[in-house]
């Protein structure tokens, strides 16, 4: 798992690339915690080049979304792959974090 | 030390290994089997659902089976063909009632950042299953169309 950040429209964006699976999900974890103990609490996460989240993948995600709000910001996903959007619709996690069908829409919601 | 076998009456051929209780070791056996299953000309989504199944229960099996001791050990067995793959994960853990962990879809779970990975085998295998006290858990995926 690679993860490339960059900042776009008052948005942190997180471009996950690959895995996310139990060996690389402390690293998201910390990149996610990183930033919003940075201040950057309005987090948008591209799913649109990774291919697996593992369940402590999940995890991390729920715990910057909670810490994120927490702190009157929020973490949105973009992009989702076809067995990410199926994932997320399983775990029905699509009821808890915002869904958008891209970064540009990600980051246009106020 | 991996291992190929045929129990006996069973003439498909399966791989055992035994992995110590080590997160690191879990990429090499899944890129095995993942590969494998592309041999075989399994789709993404079965490869996928296979993956994350086999994550899950091997993750579940050191965590909260061995409970990270690396003293314990975890034995993965598994036979993929043309028609389903078969895996069994088992731990020396003290075991667990299944039927007690909770919904992760219920609403009032959704913001827990954990308990998700027997949820998951669930939904992605076709049979799971738990012998044992819980400490084996057995799981099939067949290949549809």
């Amino acid at each position: 798992m690679r993860i490339q950040m960059r900042h776009e429209g008052g948005c942190q964006v997180m471009m996950i690339h690959g895995s996310a699976d139990t060996e690389a999900s402390p690293s998201l974890r910390e990149a996610l915690m990183g930033a919003i103990e940075a201040g950057q609490t309005h987090i948008v996460c591209d799913l649109g080049r990774a291919d697996f989240l593992c369940s402590d993948a999940l995890g991390a995600l729920i715990t910057a979304y909670l810490k994120a709000r927490g702190r009157g910001g929020f973490v949105r996903l973009a992009d989702p792959t076809e067995p990410l959007r199926e994932l997320l619709k399983t775990t029905r996690l699509d009821h808890l974090f915002d869904i958008y069908s891209d970064v540009t829409a990600a980051t246009a919601r106020p | 030390m991996p291992s190929t076998r045929r129990p006996s009456g069973d003439s498909r051929a399966w791989t055992e290994k035994t992995l110590p209780t080590h997160l690191g070791a879990i990429r090499a056996v899944e890129a095995e089997l993942m590969a494998r299953l592309l041999d075989l000309g399994y789709d993404e989504e079965h490869r996928f659902a296979v993956r994350l199944a086999i994550e899950e229960a091997l993750v579940n099996a050191m965590k909260h089976g061995n409970r990270m001791d690396p003293s314990r050990q975890v034995r993965l067995r598994y036979c993929a063909s043309p028609e389903c793959v078969e895996i069994s994960v088992a731990d020396e853990g003290a075991g667990f009632d299944p039927a007690a962990v909770p919904d992760p879809t219920a609403d009032e779970n959704l913001r827990k950042p954990c308990g998700r990975g027997i949820m998951l085998m669930r939904a992605y295998m076709d049979e799971v299953s738990y012998s044992g006290s819980g400490q084996e858990v057995h799981m099939v995926k067949y290949r549809t169309p």
